[in-house]
Order: C-alpha cells, then structure tokens, then sequence
C-alpha cells in the first residue's frame, strides 16, 4: 500500500539562489507521528511551506493516497485534507474560541451565522479529540497552550487527515507539553496523522513513530524512532558528534546586582509583577524560571532601563539604576541580550559593522566631533566577527542576510565584545541551531567567569537547567520558589512551580534567594 | 569584499531595471492618451521626448526643475530614512520662500549679502516649520502626517494672503511681489536662461546629506532609528532626539529650496502658489532614489526630464493640458506602485521574510 502522503525528490531554490530544499524525500504513513527534526536552517519549513501549498516546489513532486498532486495554494491543501498549525498562531484575540475555530466556514442558517450550531461543532471536536477547551471565552484571554489547541481544533474542524504542527512545544511549560502529548495519542488513535517537527529531540523520542532527519535542505534518513537514542539523533543531524555540556561557576563573588522589592507596571499602572527582591552575585548565572508572560521579560527589561520602575529599587555595585538612562546603565557596564532579535536586538536593514557599533556611539574609538571613524568601525567588526566565528561576508553585509544564529552571534558579540559587569539574557537560543547554540553558551558561561553577573531567561528548561546556577521560578508577576541547581533538579519539580501547582516553603525559599 | 560590491552591484541593476520598466509603462500609456486626444500623435509624442533637449532655454527649464526636484527629494529622503513621514516640505518652502523674499526686499537685498542671507533666512524658517511637526509627535504623539499636512496649508494661505494684501506693489492688483533686486537673484550660469546657481546648491545639498547620513554619529542614529525604532531604544539611543532633529534638518533643506524658487532666475519675486505643488513631487523621488541622498539627483535628472516634456508638449501641441496631468499622475503612480507595492511588503513578511532568512545559510559565503 502506497504511503498517506509522500514527497519526492523536492527542490526549492528561493529568488536570491538560497537552496532551501535539494532533494527532500518525506513518506508518511497513515495514523503515524512522523517528527521532522533538523537544525535551523535543514530546510524543514520550507518543505512544510510546499506540503501545505505555501510554498511551490521548483522539482519535484508530492503524492496524497499514491496519486500525485500539486497545491497552488494553503486553500486546495486543505480541500485535500491537510492542516496546519504553526508556531506564530494565527488567531483573533478578541474572537471567542468557537468564533476563531469555525472564522471562513461558518455554520450559515440562510445567510445567518450559526452560533449555536458553530459552538456545538467545537465542544463536540474538543470532546472526540480529548482538546478540552471552553468555546465561549475570547482567544486572548487563554494561556498560550488553550490558544495552541484552538489551532488544532481550526484544522480539525476543516477536516484536516493530517495534521502539520510547527515546533508545537516550543511556547509551552513540560506539563502543557504532556497534555498536548496526550492529544496527539487521541488523534492518532482516531485515524489522523501527525507531522510533527521540532528540534527538541527528548520530545521526538517521545512522541513520534518514525523520525526523517533533515540537514542542509536535504534529508539524511529516516529511521524508526525506536531504532535511535537521542546522541546518535543529535550526530544525524548536525554531522557530527557535539556536547551539550557546560561546566558550572567555580566560586561565585560578591553581590553585584540587588533588586529590593521591585514593583513593575504595565502603562495604565496595572501591576506586571511585584515584590520581586533578587541578589545576583558576580560570576554567578540566575535562571528566571517561567511560562512566558510571568514578568521574567519584563524584570529584564525594567533593569535594563528600557521599563520604568513602579517601586522599589534596582542597584549595581551600590549605584542605583533608577534615575540613569539606557545609555548610562550600559556605561556601568550593563549588556543585554534582547528576547526577540529581529524586534529588538537588530537593525536587520543595517549592516553588520553599524549593528555592532550601535550601542557604543559614545566612544571615542568610533565618533569623534560627531563623526564616525569609518575604518575604526569596520575593523572593530572585522575583529568581533572573527571572535565570534559569524559567518558573514563581512562586516558591509546587512545583518538581514545572516541566518538565524548568525544574526544571534552578532547580538551576542556586541553585547560581550567587553567583560559587562551586569548581563542580562533572554532567550538567547531561540530558533538558533545547535552549533550555534553550542557557541552562544560558551560566550556565556565565559563572561560568567569573567566576573559577570547574569541573569537568564529562557523558555526552554533544559537550557536553564544547563546553564544557571540557581533558579528563580515566576508565577503571575510573583516568585514562588528558588533553587540552587542540582543534579536532581528536574524540570517536572520546576514545572509545578510555573504553573502555580505548588507552593515553596518561605525559609526554602529565604535560603535560596541570597 | 568582491562579493560585497557584486551584490551591490546587483542591487543597484535590479534597482535601476525596475525604473526603466516603470518609465518604459508609463511612456506607453501615454502615448495612448496622446493617440486618443491629439490630431497628430507622432509630433506629438516627439514633443514629449525630445522637446526639452531643443534649445538652450529648454534646457535650462529642465535643469531648473531637477535643481528644485533634488532639494526636495532629499528633504524627503532624510525624514524617510528616519521612518517620520513628515509631508511638510511644501509648508517649508513657502515659509522659506516668504523669509527668504523678505530679506530680498529689505535694504540687505541691494548688497552681495542679499543671496547668502536669503539662504539662510529660507532654512532657519524652514527648520523651524519642520521642528513643529517632530515636537509634536515627539511630546504629544501627535501624527507627522496630519500636522505636516496641515501646516502646508497654513504656509501657503498665509504667504498667498500676505502677498496679496501687503507684499505686492499696492494698486497693482497683482498677486505677487516686485522683482528683487540684481543682487539678491542667483546669477545665471548660461546667460538667458534659468541655468543657474541653483543647480549648485543643489548638488552641494546632496552631498551634504550624503555625508551627515553616512558619515556622522547623527546620521547612523537617525538611520538605525529607521531601520527599527526599538532597537535603537534599547541600544541607548535617544529616538525622540533624532526623530525632532531629523524634521528639522529636512525643514531646512525645505526653507533651501523656498529660497532657491524665489531667488532663482525662474522668479526672482515672490508669487503666490509658487511652487507648482513641485515640492510634493520630491516624495517620489526619494521613494525612487530609495531615499539614498545620491541617486536623488539621478532620479531626479530623468524625472524632470519628462515633467519638463510633458508641459512643453501641452505648450506646443494639441494634447490639452489636463492630459499632461493625466500622463503625469500616471507615471507618478506607476513608479512609485513599482517600489512599493504594500501587499508585496505584507505577503514577504506573512510568508517568506520568517523563514528566509532562517533557511538561508547565508547569502554569501
């Protein structure tokens, strides 16, 4: 019998010559998990992009049911029973759920909207499917997981077989994760089937029946998932053998950063978090644990001086942050490396060189008399990319040029091209492939040991886990526990935390928290 | 850096077909609207394409527009490259135009100080018009857009009313002021005709632009408070500074060019409506040039060269003049449609601009 869904032989070459895909061969069986894993930059969402008809292939051909088709657009594909979930949701958030669910094939009674019928549809989807989500309240007002579920349930109701989910897993806590884990089973065990692509490989074991590796926008292989352990899946897909290991602080210093009751407010004076009273010593890394949207971003942004400070009080070395502007705080030797680098932590449109000098127009090695030094800030790019192994043209290239973890190296170059005193770290791996993944923690634990004081945001706890030497967990604007990193710390115990399951010990906490 | 300079170069060819193609577009179209409304279309069509190569004075008139077209066109280029879209250029040139008149007609205006004090007289006004929009948006949120907009029509019906009630020759009836006198009028480069030192200014100008954008710590702030606002904040750049700064330096390049109409050969007075809504049409060029300070003048060398045959073909042929505005409305609307296509923009971002980049493994190794 011939495969559900099968690609062959696909190639795709973006206008500019990027070869994203150069002989991909997908074959997806019905009623499997089939996880597609790969570094960025393996090609797997530009071949999700032509399974869903976003993208054209340029060679190549796609089967469904063993007869070949072809779709001009995300329309046919689903007319051909196909969905797709992807990572950036594409919901209305003041829509209710049943609203965003049913949005472009509404239940019509004569050229009426169907509400009733529309909501019965939802709860009876969420029901077979085991997605329980209430159809009634507004999309914006759901934790991140519910939303994702919406989503699901949107392909559901266009009657998708096969079901493309976009690194599902990256926004939620590891309980959330279980839960969707839970539902994948269900709508397997219904008949559908799943692509599930990630680049969590802990996950993938888990979840998935049979795994296709991509690498460098061609496919290495595809093997039964209970024929592989997660080392031998991490050399397939990078080329060779790498550890993620990294070697934790010697001895930490003095305090160097105390932030004492710090309350943060959003701009109508409404509270984002509060009673947050933190001590970071030199050479150590904190983790601030949390769902996304907890306050751990928002504190960083507050030190960093880019949010304004309700109450309390931040200090470095003694001198209160308050009153200096972003400016001063980086004189101080305040770095920050932003959540989201195309948002914040870049002019893409800029070059490489522009990009690293950005923050340091007050030097006198680059501006004098208010001009620049053209050949001093192009040697000074010169040296970081070399430092910092980016693979760029060179320092005339515009950052948006660069991949992802490139674009990554050069916020982390900029921000550690000096030993900062303070460091302040979100996300610094999101959507940066293991290699540079690899890097980007060494130029961290290296400032650490450098005497920087960091403080380190992620989403992803095998990251914090990794890097941090104690952790701080945040829940709703609050924190609720604090550890020093031991081996038995696991990211279950954080979890419970996160999501307000379970509440620390005052004194536990205390003794944590110095 | 061969790479570097190939892909630029590649740009820079890509950038340049797609103009040709626009302009290439809109010749066809009008040359349909000249079939369609004129009795001999081939003269007619002659006209447009050759006309302002004919005579020295031709030329001179379409020299004289690609002086005004550049000032204005960079003016333009600098508040978009800050991401402001302040539209006030035109405002600026009529209050420039107004100082710098009025420094003309004073007792300054009969000595060689008339046409640097003129100058300056037009940018400290023009400046000072530009600064009002920045302000506002900068202390009130205020929109640029609005407010530019308005206080164009404030600036001109303000200079429109002053002429006609107390700067023309009283008893006249007249709706524009006497001659300056010798000294305060640009010298013309080529006697007899409108060649004349406004050219010069304007390509000082450019290069003026070119060198604060690229070449100073104000220039690369302004140009990474373009690229992206929030990036500049957090990187400890003051944006509101160099949003206010950026107006007001256009304004002055604005207030230039009031200076340059009244003082230059094509005038040498002060007239209402004087600037022919020229001062409008440097937003296409800067979105043409890209806003890059030195293909304005390029852009604007061809550009005027078909503004200048379209109104010698409504002067000398049958085709009424509505069509010109026609034929020029639509090659207006052609160029700029080719540069940026909003729905081109929105789908990149909806679909490619996430994963390219991602994708690519670099453009260049």
């Amino acid at each position: 019998m011939a495969p559900l869904l099968e690609a062959i032989s696909i190639g795709k070459t973006y206008p500019g010559g990027t070869v994203a895909n150069d002989g991909v061969n997908l074959s997806v069986e019905a009623g499997e998990v089939h996880a597609v894993v790969g570094e960025n930059g393996a090609g797997k969402s530009t071949l999700m992009k032509i399974l869903f008809g976003i993208e054209q292939p340029d060679r190549g051909e796609l089967r469904l049911d063993g007869r070949p088709v072809a779709f001009a657009n995300p329309r046919e594909a689903i007319d051909h029973g196909i969905g797709m979930v992807f990572q950036h949701f594409s919901l209305v958030p003041s829509f209710s759920v049943y609203e965003n669910v049913v949005l472009g094939s509404e239940p019509r009674d004569g050229i009426r909207f169907d509400r009733a019928k529309a909501i019965e549809a939802v709860r009876a989807l969420s029901e077979k499917f085991r997605l329980s989500v209430d159809p009634l309240p507004p999309v914006g007002q759901l934790p991140v997981g519910q939303q994702q579920r919406v989503e699901i349930l949107k392909a559901l109701y266009r009657d998708a077989r096969i079901l493309i989910l976009d690194e599902p897993t990256a926004v939620l806590a590891p309980q959330e994760v279980e839960e969707l884990f839970v539902a994948i089973r269900a709508l397997v065990a219904q008949g559908r089937t799943v692509i599930f692509i990630a680049h969590k490989l802990p996950e993938v074991l888990e979840i998935s029946d049979r795994i296709t590796v991509m690498r460098g926008g061609r496919t290495v292989g595809s093997v039964g998932t209970k024929q592989v352990t997660e080392d031998s899946l991490a050399t397939m897909m990078v080329g060779r053998e790498i550890a993620l290991r990294v070697d934790r602080a010697a001895a930490r210093g003095g305090v160097t950063c105390e932030i004492k009751a710090l309350r943060i407010a959003n701009d109508r004076g409404g509270t984002i978090a509060e009673d947050l009273s933190l001590n970071v010593h030199a050479g150590e890394i904190l983790g601030l644990v949390g769902v996304e949207g907890n306050g751990q971003a928002e504190l960083l942004e507050a030190v960093a001086g880019l949010r304004g400070i309700a109450e309390g009080a931040v200090h470095l070395d003694g001198t209160s942050l308050e009153p200096l502007s972003v400016l001063q705080r980086r004189e101080l030797g305040v770095a920050s490396i932003p959540e989201d680098r195309l948002a914040r932590g870049l002019a893409t449109g800029a070059t490489i060189a522009e990009n690293l000098v950005a923050t340091r127009l007050s030097d006198r090695r680059f501006v004098r008399n208010g001009l620049l030094d053209l050949k001093a800030v192009k040697a000074h790019a010169a040296a970081l990319i070399e430092r910092f192994s980016i693979r760029a043209g060179g320092p005339g290239f515009a950052v948006g040029t660069l991949s992802g973890g490139n674009m990554q190296k050069v916020v982390v170059a900029r921000e550690l091209a000096e030993q900062p005193k303070l460091l302040l770290v979100n996300q610094p791996t999101r959507g940066v492939d293991l290699g540079a993944t690899q890097f980007i923690w060494k130029s961290l634990t290296a400032a650490r040991d450098g005497g920087a004081a960091v403080l380190l945001s992620s989403a992803d706890l095998s990251e914090l886990l990794a890097l941090s030497d104690r952790l701080v967990v945040f829940y709703r604007g609050k924190i609720v526990a604090a550890f020093h990193n031991t081996d038995d710390l696991t990211p279950e115990t954080l979890g419970t935390y996160m999501l307000g399951l379970d509440t620390q010990e005052p004194e536990t906490m205390r003794a944590a928290l110095q | 850096m061969s790479s570097l300079s190939s892909t630029r170069r590649a740009v820079f060819l890509r950038e340049l077909g797609r103009a040709l193609t626009a302009v290439v577009i809109a010749l066809v179209v009008a040359l349909i609207v000249i079939f369609v409304t004129s009795a001999n279309p081939g003269a007619a069509f002659q006209t447009l394409l050759t006309a302002p190569l004919s005579s020295n004075r031709t030329m001179g008139l379409w020299i004289d527009d690609v002086a005004k077209l550049t000032l204005t066109g960079l003016a333009f280029s600098l508040v978009f490259q800050a991401r402001q879209f302040s539209m006030g250029v035109q405002g600026q040139v009529y209050v420039g135009g107004l100082c710098a008149a009025l420094v003309a007609m004073s007792p300054i205006g009969a000595t060689p100080l008339a046409i640097p004090l003129g100058m300056l007289a037009g940018m400290i006004a023009g400046a000072a018009y530009g600064f009002i929009p920045g302000y506002a948006k900068a202390r009130f949120g205020a929109s640029e857009i609005v407010s530019s907009l308005m206080l164009n029509y404030i600036a001109i019906l303000v200079v429109n009313y002053l002429i006609r009630a107390h700067l023309a020759p009283p008893g006249t009836g007249q709706l524009m002021t006497a001659k300056f006198p010798d000294p305060a009028i640009f010298p013309a480069i080529i006697p007899g005709t409108r060649f004349d030192l406004g050219i010069l200014i304007a390509l000082v100008a450019t290069f003026v632009v070119w060198f604060l954008l690229y070449r100073t710590n104000w220039g690369l702030k302004l140009r990474l408070v373009g690229h992206n606002p929030k990036f500049a904040e957090y990187a400890g750049i003051r944006a509101s500074f160099i949003m206010v700064s950026a107006m007001t330096v256009a304004g002055a390049f604005g207030g230039l060019l009031g200076s340059v109409f009244v003082q230059g050969r094509a005038f040498g007075n002060l007239a209402q409506n004087f600037d022919g809504n020229l001062a409008f049409e440097g937003i296409l060029i800067a979105i043409v040039a890209r806003s890059r300070p030195l293909a304005v003048p390029f852009v604007a060398l061809a550009y005027g060269y078909l503004r200048q045959g379209a109104q010698l073909m409504g002067i000398r042929t049958d085709v009424p003049t509505e069509m010109i505005s026609v034929v020029q409305a639509i090659i207006i609307l052609l160029v700029a449609s080719s540069f940026s296509l909003p729905g081109k923009a929105l789908l990149a971002r909806l679909t490619g601009r996430r994963t390219v980049p991602a994708a690519a493994p670099e453009a260049a190794k």
